[in-house]
C-alpha cells in the first residue's frame, strides 16, 4: 500500500493511504479531542469535535472520518478551529441540563473535560434542555436520556460489537434518541444488559446502577474476570476498599475488547456480600452438646489441619485423602494445591470443580489433537472461512464468544449451527440444522454430520494434502460410508435434506471453526458426536489453520489451567499423563519424590469413597460440590461421613457449613496470580482491595500449610510459584509476569512436526438409541442464563443479579403445554427418576415440542437433583446436563 | 375508541414478497403497508423482524424517522395543512384553527370517528396555489376558512 506524506502541525507524517487524519494524529502523539469517535467502532463523525483545518484548502474537516490526502497540511488548534469547537460544545451544553453537581458520571464526563479545556464556562446561549423520563427499573443500567449528546456510541456498540440491536436511533432532530422498539424499558426489549454502551458513554446518560456503594471511583485498577472461561481484561473502580465500579479495560489486543456480559459488568458486586468468610473458624462442641463455628487464629486452624491430616494419612494411608481443587483459583493456587496432595501427603485424590463443566472434554480432545487444538484465538473467528456452531448456546453460557460469532456473521462469514434449540446466533446463521428431539437424538445428529461427511468424500471435497501428510485411518472412514444413508437420517432427524446439502456446500473446501458446547458429553450422543466432529475437521483440513479448529467456550475461568497445574486424578502438571512411566519419571526427578501410577479418585470416586469411609479426609478449596454436584443430600451426607473436611472459600456456604475447619480465602480483585482462558491465553492479576476482614488469599494459605508441613521459606511470593511453574510445566516456560502471554503448545509431539504422529479418523460408533420411558416422556436440558454462571454460589450473591428476580421460570414448548394442559403460566412440579423439583414456567416459543428448558444456579441450583450423581462422558447414558422427565401443574 | 385492525395478512406477505424479502425495501414495504390501513399496525413489526432479517429497533427507528409511516392508527383522510413560509402568508394558520374547531383535534391526532387525521407539514411544493391541503393523495389550493369546512363536509359525504 502506497504511504502518503503530509504534515500535522508542521510535523512531518508517513502513514499508509486510508488512514484518517485522527488516526495518523493518534499515532504521532497528537492529541485531537473527540465525542463520538472510539478506535474499535467504526468512524461515525457524528459530533465534530474533531474538526481541523487545512491550511492549504482552509477546509474545515471532521478528522475521525477524513482519510489523509498528499502534501495536507493539517493544523489542529487553529483559533478558527478552537472557537468551531467551542460553539459546537456551547450548543451541547445547551441542551444539556444543568445536573453536573448530582451526575455520577462527574469529573469522567468527556463533555465536561472538552468543555474545560476549551475554556467555556457558561454556554451564553438559550437553554433548551431536552427532557426525558429517568430510567431505572431495572437493577444494571440508569438511562437519562436527557443527557444524551447523541453520538451513538450506544448504538454503534449495540450493533458493531455486541450485535443485538436492541437499540436504534428514533425520530430525528432534536427529539432523537437511543430508543427501543416503542420505547419500551430496557428490560422488556432483547437487552442482554451487557453494559458496553455504559462503559462507552462519553456523559451521564447511561450509567451503571450501583448497590451497596456509591460515588466515583478515586482510582481505577486493571484485573481479569473471574466468571467464564473467557477471561475478559477488567478496570475495576475503587473507593476506599470497594470495587464500586467494573468496566472492560482500554488495552487493545484483550480477548473482549471494549465488550463484557451482564456477569463480568455487574454481578462483580458478590464480593461485598455480607455472606463472606472473614476469619478462620473451627467446629467446636458446645457446653449443650451442639457443635458451632468458632472463630480461631490462623495459627491454631492451620496447625490443627496439620494435626489431623497428618493422623489420618498415618492411620490410613494417603489414599484416604482427597484434595478438591478449584477450577476458579488462580494457576499458582493450583499448582501450589496439587504439589501439597501428591507431594506432602503423597495422594493422588486430586480433582476440580471443572470435572463436569468441560475438563472432560477438552481432555478428550487432547487425545485425539495432540494438543493442537489448545491455542485458538477468539478473534481469529471473525476471519474464519465458515463456523460451525455445535449444541452452543455461546450467548448464555460465555457471551463474549457468542459477540465474536454474531460479529463474524454479519461480515458475511457463513455459519452453520447444528442445535435443537434456537439459540441468539441462530437467526445470523446461513443454515440452521435442527434435529427434532427423539430418543434417536444420539443417532442422528452425528448422523447430520457424517451425511456431510458422506458428501464431501464423494464429491473429492476433502483436503487430500492434510490427509495424507498428517493422518491414517482414511480408509476405515470411507469404508464406514457405506453404511451412512443421508435420506434415512434426514428422514430420522427432520431435517431437510436440502438444508444437509446447503450445509455441505458452504462447509465444502473450507477450513472450519467449529464451536462446541462444553456439556456436549453430557449427552447420551456426545462421544459419537465428538468423533463425527474430529473426523470432519480432519477432512477438510481444519487444524493448525489460523481462524480454524476448535473452540469450547469454557464455563468457568481457569478450568483449562487447573488441568494444566494437574489438579486432576490422572494427569500430572503439564497436562503429562500420570499412566506413562516416562513423565512420571520427568516429574519425580524435578520434585524428587516417589509417585504412584494409579489414578486417583475423580469427582464421583471421591463421594463414593467418602460414602464407603475409605477416604477420611477431604481439602476442598474454593469449590461448593454440596450445589454445584447432582444429588446435593447424597453429597451432604457422604461429607457428614469424612472424619476431617477443612473447607477453603469465600462463603459462608452449604459446603463449608459442614466444615471442621474453615479458611477464608479471597476474590480475584484480592490478591494476585493468573488464568488461562479458553483460548490458551496466560494472564495476570493483582491485588485491587484487601480482603475482608482476616482472610487471606488462597495462595498464602496454602504457603502457610506447606511451610508447616516442613517446606518454609519454598513458596513466599507469586512470583515463587510461577518459578517453579516455568520450570516443571513446558507449555508455560515462556510465560512472563506481563499482563497477558500466550501458553505453548508442545509441538514437537505432534504431527506437524512428528511425521511418526498421526491424526486419526475414528469411524463414529453410534451411541444407542436411549431406552423408551413412558413415564418420563420429556427432554429436559438443564442449563445456564447468562444472569448466573455454574451453579451459581457467586453469581447469586450479586445484589443485582438477584434484583432482578429471575426465578428460573422452566421452558416449555407451547405444544407441549397444550398437551399437558397446563395453560400460560403456573407452577409445575417436574419429576425425573432421580428427583422433583417445583417452579414457576413460561412458554417459549421457539423450544422444539418434546424439550424443555430449566435454568440452572437458582434456587440453591436444585435442578441438579434431577440428574443423578454418575461419571458424566459415558457413552449411552444421559450426562448431568440432560435428562427425562414428566411435568405435572399444581 | 382504539379498536384492533384486523390484517390482511395475505397482502402484506405480498407486499413483503414484492420487494424480494429486501432489508434494503424496508422504507418502501413500511409506505405500502401504510397505504393499506393509514398507518402501519405494530403487528406487522414482528413479521418484518422474521422475514427481513432486521432488528426491530431499526423497524422503529425507520419508522419514527419518517413523517409519512405512522404507528398509531390514523384516519380514513390524513389532511395535511401545509404550513410552509407561502402558504403561512396566505393565512394556513387560519385553515388550520378552522378545522381544530371543527374537528376538535389537536394537530397529530385523529377525530373519535377515525375518520381524519390532522398534520400541519412544511412544504409541500405547490406554493402558487396556497393555502394548500392534502387529503391523503390529492391536493386541493386555494382554501379559506368556509372552503376548508365545506371539503370536510364533502369527505364526510363520501365516507357514509
Amino acid at each position: 500500500m502506497e504511504n502518503i506524506l503530509f504534515t500535522i502541525n508542521s510535523q512531518k507524517i508517513s502513514c499508509p493511504s486510508g488512514t484518517t487524519i485522527l488516526d495518523a494524529a493518534v499515532k504521532n502523539g497528537i492529541d485531537i479531542p473527540t465525542l463520538c469517535h472510539h478506535p474499535q467502532l467504526k468512524p461515525h463523525g457524528a459530533c465534530r469535535i474533531c474538526l481541523v483545518e487545512d491550511e492549504k484548502t482552509k477546509r474545515l474537516m471532521a478528522s475521525c472520518v477524513t482519510p489523509v490526502m498528499p502534501d495536507m497540511a493539517i493544523l489542529t488548534e487553529t483559533p478558527r478551529v478552537l472557537n468551531h469547537r467551542r460553539n459546537i460544545v456551547r450548543l451541547m451544553m445547551a441542551e444539556h441540563p444543568e445536573s453536573c453537581i448530582v451526575c455520577g458520571k462527574g469529573n469522567r464526563c468527556d463533555l465536561r473535560k472538552i468543555a474545560a479545556r476549551l475554556g467555556i464556562g457558561e454556554s451564553n446561549l438559550y437553554p433548551m434542555p431536552n427532557f426525558k423520563p429517568y430510567e431505572h427499573l431495572n437493577p444494571f443500567i440508569i438511562r437519562d436520556l436527557s443527557k444524551c449528546i447523541l453520538c451513538g456510541k450506544c448504538i454503534r456498540a449495540d450493533h458493531e460489537l455486541v450485535v443485538a440491536g436492541s437499540i436504534d436511533y428514533n425520530n430525528r432532530g432534536f427529539k432523537s434518541r437511543p430508543a427501543t422498539l416503542h420505547e419500551m424499558a430496557l428490560e422488556d426489549s432483547n437487552c442482554t444488559f451487557c453494559g458496553t454502551c455504559v462503559s462507552l458513554c462519553p456523559t451521564g446518560a447511561l450509567s451503571a446502577r450501583n448497590t451497596r456503594y456509591v460515588g466515583t471511583p478515586e482510582k481505577e485498577s486493571d484485573s481479569i474476570c473471574a466468571f467464564c472461561g473467557v477471561g475478559c481484561t477488567l478496570t475495576l473502580g475503587v473507593s476506599g476498599n470497594q470495587v464500586i465500579e467494573v468496566n472492560p479495560s482500554k488495552y487493545q489486543g484483550t480477548v473482549n475488547g471494549a465488550t463484557l456480559c451482564v456477569r463480568g459488568h455487574f454481578a462483580g458486586d458478590f464480593i461485598n456480600s455480607p455472606d463472606r468468610l472473614t476469619q478462620p473458624m473451627i467446629r467446636t462442641k458446645k457446653e449443650d452438646g451442639s457443635f458451632a463455628h468458632v472463630p480461631a487464629s490462623w495459627d491454631a486452624a492451620l496447625d490443627s489441619i496439620v494435626e489431623k491430616l497428618s493422623e489420618i494419612k498415618r492411620q490410613h494411608g494417603p489414599g484416604s485423602l482427597a484434595f478438591i481443587g478449584s477450577s476458579k483459583c488462580s494457576n499458582e493456587e493450583n499448582y501450589l494445591f496439587q504439589k501439597i496432595a501428591r507431594v506432602i501427603f503423597g495422594t493422588g485424590n486430586l480433582v476440580n470443580g471443572g470435572y463436569a463443566l468441560g475438563q472432560q472434554l477438552i481432555y478428550f480432545m487432547e487425545h485425539k489433537a495432540y494438543g493442537t487444538c489448545r491455542q485458538s484465538s477468539l478473534q481469529d473467528l471473525e476471519n474464519a472461512q465458515a463456523i460451525l456452531v455445535v449444541r452452543a448456546d455461546t450467548d448464555h453460557e460465555a457471551p463474549v464468544v457468542g459477540y465474536h460469532i454474531k460479529r463474524a456473521a454479519k461480515k458475511g462469514v457463513p455459519v452453520i449451527v447444528l442445535d435443537s434449540r434456537k439459540t441468539d446466533v441462530v437467526p445470523l446463521s446461513s443454515v440452521w440444522l435442527r434435529p427434532r428431539i427423539s430418543s434417536k437424538l444420539g443417532i442422528v445428529k452425528s448422523g447430520v454430520i457424517n451425511s456431510i461427511l458422506k458428501m464431501i468424500l464423494e464429491s473429492g471435497a476433502q483436503d487430500s494434502d492434510f490427509i495424507n501428510r498428517y493422518t491414517e485411518g482414511i480408509e476405515k472412514l470411507i469404508q464406514s460410508m457405506n453404511t451412512v444413508d443421508p435420506e434415512k437420517i434426514a428422514l430420522e432427524s427432520g431435517i431437510k435434506p436440502s438444508l444437509i446439502e446447503k450445509a455441505f456446500k458452504i462447509l465444502k473446501g473450507k477450513k472450519i471453526a467449529i464451536v462446541i458446547g462444553t456439556d456436549i458429553l453430557h449427552y447420551p450422543e456426545g462421544p459419537s458426536m465428538m468423533d463425527a466432529v474430529f473426523n470432519l475437521a480432519l477432512l477438510t483440513g481444519s487444524i493448525g489453520a489460523k481462524g480454524s479448529g476448535f473452540f469450547f467456550p469454557l464455563v468457568k475461568n481457569n478450568l483449562m489451567g487447573a488441568m494444566d497445574m494437574g489438579t486432576v486424578p490422572d494427569l500430572l502438571p503439564g497436562r503429562r499423563p500420570l499412566a506413562s512411566s516416562f513423565h512420571r519419571e520427568t516429574v519425580e526427578k524435578m520434585w524428587q519424590v516417589k509417585l504412584s501410577a494409579e489414578p486417583g479418585l475423580d469427582m464421583v470416586g471421591f463421594i463414593e469413597a467418602a460414602e464407603s469411609g475409605k477416604v477420611k479426609a477431604a481439602y476442598i478449596m474454593g469449590e461448593n460440590i454440596v450445589r454445584s454436584l447432582p444429588q446435593s443430600k447424597r453429597v451432604e451426607s457422604a461429607l457428614k461421613k469424612l472424619d476431617l473436611l477443612i473447607v477453603q472459600d469465600i462463603f459462608y456456604d452449604r459446603t463449608a457449613k459442614l466444615a471442621d475447619v474453615i479458611l477464608p480465602g479471597a476474590t480475584v480483585a484480592e490478591k494476585s496470580g493468573s488464568f488461562t482462558n479458553m483460548e490458551g491465553r496466560f494472564q495476570t492479576f493483582f491485588p485491587v482491595v484487601n480482603p475482608p476482614g482476616n482472610a487471606h488469599a488462597d495462595w498464602e494459605i496454602l504457603s502457610q500449610l506447606s511451610k508447616k508441613m516442613g517446606y518454609p521459606e519454598q513458596y513466599i511470593s507469586v512470583e515463587k510459584i510461577r518459578q517453579e511453574i516455568r520450570r516443571v510445566i513446558p507449555m508455560y516456560e515462556r510465560i512472563g509476569n506481563h499482563r497477558q502471554d500466550w501458553i505453548k503448545n508442545n509441538d514437537l509431539e505432534s504431527p506437524f512436526s512428528d511425521p511418526k504422529k498421526k491424526f486419526v479418523f475414528t469411524p463414529v460408533t453410534f451411541a444407542p438409541e436411549m431406552p423408551a420411558d413412558s413415564a418420563h416422556p420429556l427432554m429436559a436440558v438443564i442449563g445456564s442464563s447468562r444472569y448466573h454462571l455454574g451453579s451459581g454460589s457467586r453469581t447469586s450473591r450479586s445484589e443485582r443479579i438477584r434484583a432482578f428476580a429471575q426465578n428460573g421460570a422452566i421452558e416449555i414448548s407451547p405444544s407441549d403445554c397444550v398437551s399437558l394442559g397446563l395453560g400460560d403460566c403456573g407452577k409445575i412440579r417436574v419429576t425425573s427418576s432421580c428427583g422433583m423439583i417445583e417452579r414457576q414456567f413460561k412458554v417459549n416459543p421457539d423450544l422444539p415440542s418434546g424439550q424443555v428448558f430449566i435454568p440452572s444456579a437458582v434456587n440453591g441450583n436444585d435442578a441438579m437433583n434431577l440428574v443423578d450423581l454418575i461419571p458424566p462422558g459415558l457413552s449411552g447414558v444421559y450426562g448431568w446436563t440432560v435428562c427425562k422427565v414428566s411435568i405435572d401443574k399444581i | 375508541m382504539e379498536t384492533k385492525t384486523s390484517i390482511d395478512w395475505k397482502r402484506v406477505d405480498s407486499i413483503i414478497e414484492k420487494y424480494n424479502r429486501d432489508k434494503e425495501s424496508l422504507l418502501m414495504i413500511l409506505q405500502d403497508i401504510s397505504d393499506m390501513y393509514n398507518y402501519v399496525p405494530p403487528e406487522v413489526i414482528p413479521v418484518l423482524v422474521k422475514k427481513l432479517g432486521v432488528r426491530e429497533s431499526l423497524i422503529y427507528s425507520v419508522a419514527t424517522f419518517y413523517k409519512t409511516i405512522s404507528l398509531k392508527p390514523r384516519g380514513k383522510y390524513i389532511l395535511s395543512v401545509c404550513t410552509g413560509t407561502a402558504c403561512h402568508v396566505r393565512g394556513a394558520e387560519k385553515i388550520m384553527d378552522a378545522l381544530h374547531s371543527e374537528l376538535n383535534i389537536a394537530e397529530g391526532e385523529t377525530s373519535e370517528d377515525r375518520l381524519f387525521t390532522l398534520l400541519g407539514v412544511r412544504c409541500i411544493g405547490c406554493c402558487a396555489s396556497g393555502p394548500v391541503m392534502n387529503v391523503n393523495h390529492d391536493t386541493h389550493g386555494g382554501l379559506d376558512r368556509s372552503s376548508a369546512l365545506k371539503l370536510i363536509e364533502e369527505y364526510r359525504q363520501q365516507a357514509s
